[in-house]
């Protein structure tokens, strides 16, 4: 161990800050957006620094990122940086790389856009690619889904920023909760458990504590010390299955997609907010999910039709209220849409200020 | 009763191989039981720590991940 | 060399304008990566079967560490024997993701040598993102990449892999430079990061304004969101070239907007009631020429946010109203290491910091800290009449 090298930590970024950031480093003036996709910052020194915001697919080989690092190399000193959603910027201090920099990038496929009130790249998780618990393909849906939403990256602009988020499974792995449209990947089938491996591979009491709602109790099946689930009481978080991995709950038939609205973390005008449930429901259909496609399409075309300016999804639908969201959108509201965890009934309409459809 | 890291790791050790196949240990558990034995004067967290980190750089014991982060033998033992 | 796969259900997403992660995996496959190709073989197979074929990692990493590798089995190994093992590194990134081209084609070059060829650029929590190598790979990618500076970031039940926005580096808004804080966190927390010893995962994210660019008020433990404490500054030349209107409707789009009714705007002059303004940062948002936040900067800190599993998804709470941001920022590691000894001696297996706070109660928690409360923690004080009244001698107890 004595020759080894570790805790060392990440290099330090300012090795890798281009000079024009080093020079204005804290002494920013103001931005725009000079067209879809390019950011100009305005240094109070008067410099100005060119930023190309390309979409990338997240996953990435490293034929491309040499690609990148080529491109940033030609037009930009090897200057270049990701986005916290999973775009590619390039750092242009010389005003005139930037037109040959986005026609570049546009001819290898990986298109300019992304600022401003519209439609940037989805963040999401790893799905059938890499997840042992994912109850549908992450990489897939957003394929499909920005395929058809590809105008609003590029030029066409919505009322606000329009933030998608999707995560396989309930744990998450990005901000779904808090986006202006989550696509959600839900297991519908209580866990299958083989008691055969259970008390090999599980813990039985961490097991048992892991179930939220008491649903797993200690059993013996054919002569195996097991669990049994209680599938009334079984709502499909998967923790067990985190903790044990005796207790599938991955299911071809069952398996399938939710849709939430409304949520956002920016605390602009109004504070943070939660998605909330939209479509409880949608069946995988790899390759391209058209219905999931399709629904969320009409949210974001009757968002765009119907919302202010600066109103993001969860602002406009405040205004405009529930009962109208769902007549508007045409989607169906259904006892699964009423909030059964704890602290429920903190979502029941307790007035009468409710809005007329 | 006096401690030093080599004992700390040495009775961590013992009590991951005697949970074995039982109940999966994580550093907290090891820290608290030892901290009990010793008494907190003489066996603080910052002790536990360095005793936690002899026994897995000596590969006497291995990370593992089911849900959570425990301390167990190495697959191979 | 593997099996060149057969893949028309992919296929069908080679096409459309966005890019495409099939070709991405192809690029692999074609530069001479088995486990790309193997890969292609066993995700469509998935997009066949609607099931997912990976299997729990279990215990496999680096030595002396107990996060950064997060281990991946196939389920079909004789099918897809190339992807048998599939584990992922997590790298942690340089502060705001910033690279330059050299090193990138470094991390290539040990990739490809090593692994799959494939990445996440990056990952959910920031790291970037390295997908699929066998168990023999992962010590001697450990060492090269710690040959070039890099060192692994967080999983499992320790401090995960701070991040932070671009902050001041390219950011006007910036109330404090978030890339210095969380470099400085991350590495005096070499120790927590990886050596897992905390009930559960703890995040850190650090955004320089309330715009949050990294999401942190609804996916860290610890969220740092910059502030000031004096007024917005107001450029009044600015100010009248926005009011021609041409880009801005002021009365419309700022005055109107403001959550708290703060701004009033006199067809040349713009007047904010500072003592009414919660910094939300929508008028400086609209007009970045003429507005910019105060000059007392710094951060409020918040603690708490996570997503549902398993109690529920929570936003973060405020903890520290007003921190100003220096280095070495003290008090903000006093506050983590007081959390983390509560936490850790009190918090349940896998139970978030946040949710850890609602069972034990604010109040206690924020006694046990040695925080006094204040009340911007809450949105209101408490609405029901079971207070635990705790007598002391003083209070004359009967």
């Amino acid at each position: 161990m004595a020759d080894r090298k570790t805790d060392i930590g990440p290099p330090h970024y300012e090795k890798f800050l281009p000079p024009i950031i080093k020079a204005n480093y804290g002494k920013w003036k103001h931005h725009e957006i000079v067209k879809p996709g390019v950011l100009m910052h305005v240094g109070q020194s008067g410099d100005k620094l060119f930023s190309v915001r390309a979409a990338t697919p997240r996953l990435v080989s490293t034929v491309t990122i040499r690609l990148f690092a080529d491109i940033a190399e030609e037009f930009c000193d090897g200057h270049l940086r990701w986005t916290s959603r999973n775009n590619v910027e390039f750092l242009i201090s010389d005003s005139s790389k930037v037109d040959p920099c986005v026609a570049r990038l546009t001819k290898e496929g990986y298109p300019v856009g992304g600022t401003g009130p519209g439609i940037t790249n989805i963040v999401h998780t790893q799905g059938w690619v890499h997840c042992h618990s994912a109850a549908t393909d992450a990489s897939g849906v957003v394929k499909a889904v920005m395929d058809e939403l590809f105008p609003y990256f590029n030029d066409k602009k919505l009322p606000a920023k329009l933030r998608i988020a999707f995560a396989c499974c309930l744990n998450m792995c990005g901000a779904v909760h808090c986006s202006d449209i989550s696509i959600l990947g839900v297991h519908r089938k209580a866990p299958v458990v083989n008691h055969e491996q259970m008390n090999k591979m599980c813990e039985i009491p961490s097991t048992v504590a892991a179930c939220p709602t008491g649903a797993i109790r200690p059993a013996t099946v054919d002569g195996n010390q097991s669990v049994e689930v209680i599938e009334e009481q079984c709502m499909f978080c998967a923790n067990c299955y985190t903790v044990c991995p005796a207790m599938t709950l991955n299911d071809p038939i069952n398996d399938g997609l939710s849709i939430w609205v409304g949520g956002k973390v920016s605390q602009a005008r109004s504070e943070p907010m939660f998605s909330k449930l939209a479509i409880p429901f949608i069946p995988n259909e790899p390759p391209r999910w058209p219905t999931t496609v399709a629904a969320v399409k009409n949210i974001v075309e009757v968002y765009a039709a119907h919302a202010n300016n600066y109103e993001r999804m969860g602002e406009w639908i405040e205004r405009i209220g529930w009962p109208r969201f769902f007549d508007m959108t045409g989607i169906e509201f259904t006892k699964l849409h009423i909030d059964d965890f704890s602290h429920a009934g903190e979502t029941y309409q307790r007035s009468v200020h409710f809005k007329r459809v | 009763m006096s401690a030093n890291v080599d004992d700390v790791a040495g009775d961590m050790f013992d009590m991951v191989k005697e949970y074995h196949g039982k109940k999966n240990l994580k550093a907290l558990d090891l820290s608290k039981a030892m901290i009990i034995k010793y008494g907190a004067e003489e066996c603080d967290k910052k002790l536990c720590k360095l005793a936690i980190r002899q026994l897995i750089d000596s590969g006497k014991c291995t990370y593992s991940y089911v849900g959570g982060s425990y301390i167990v033998l190495p697959p191979d033992s | 060399m593997a099996t060149k796969r057969e893949t028309p259900l992919l296929d069908e997403l080679m096409t459309g304008p966005w890019p495409s992660f099939v070709k991405e995996i192809k690029l692999s496959a074609d530069d001479g990566k088995d486990a790309a190709s193997d890969l292609l073989g066993v995700l469509e197979k998935s997009y066949n079967e609607r099931i997912g074929h990976w299997k729990h990692g279990g215990i496999v990493g680096v030595m002396g560490y107990g996060g950064g590798v997060i281990g991946r089995y196939n389920d079909l190994p004789e099918e897809f024997p190339a992807v048998a093992h599939f584990h992922t590194i997590r790298v942690n990134q340089p502060s705001g993701w910033f690279y330059t081209a050299d090193v990138l084609r470094k991390i290539c070059d040990i990739w490809d040598k090593h692994g799959s060829g494939i990445t996440n650029m990056h990952g959910s929590t920031g790291d970037m993102v390295l997908l699929g190598c066998n168990t023999d790979a992962l010590e001697p990618v450990f060492a090269e990449l710690t040959e070039i500076g890099f060192d692994l970031g967080g999983s499992g039940s320790d401090m995960r892999t701070p991040s932070c926005c671009c902050g001041e580096a390219r950011c006007e808004w910036a109330c404090y430079d978030t890339m210095a804080a969380c470099h400085d966190i991350t590495m005096h927390f070499q120790d927590e990061l990886h050596r897992p010893a905390f009930p559960y995962k703890w995040k850190f994210k650090f955004s320089g304004c309330s715009n949050d660019c990294v999401a942190s008020i609804a996916r860290s433990d610890c969220s740092v969101i910059g502030t000031w404490s004096d007024d917005i500054q107001v450029d009044d030349a600015a100010i009248k070239e926005y009011a021609d209107g041409k880009q801005v409707d002021i009365a419309q789009d700022v005055v109107r907007l403001c959550p708290t009714g703060c701004i009033s705007f006199d067809g040349s002059k713009l007047a904010i009631d500072n003592a009414d303004c919660v910094r939300c940062m929508h008028c400086i948002n609209v007009m970045p020429k003429a507005l910019a936040p105060g000059k007392e900067r710094g951060a409020t800190i918040l603690i708490g946010a996570k997503a549902p599993i398993i109690g529920g998804a929570l936003l973060a709470s405020v903890m520290v109203p007003f921190l100003p941001m220096e280095a070495p920022y003290d008090d903000l590691k006093e506050l983590a290491e007081a959390i983390w000894d509560l936490w850790g001696e009190h918090g349940k297996n896998r139970e978030r910091v946040g949710e850890f706070i609602q069972r034990i109660g604010l109040g206690n928690f924020l006694e046990q800290i040695g925080l006094e409360p204040t009340p911007e923690m809450v949105a209101h004080p408490r609405t029901n009449p079971y207070i635990f009244f705790e007598l002391g001698e003083e209070d004359g107890e009967e």
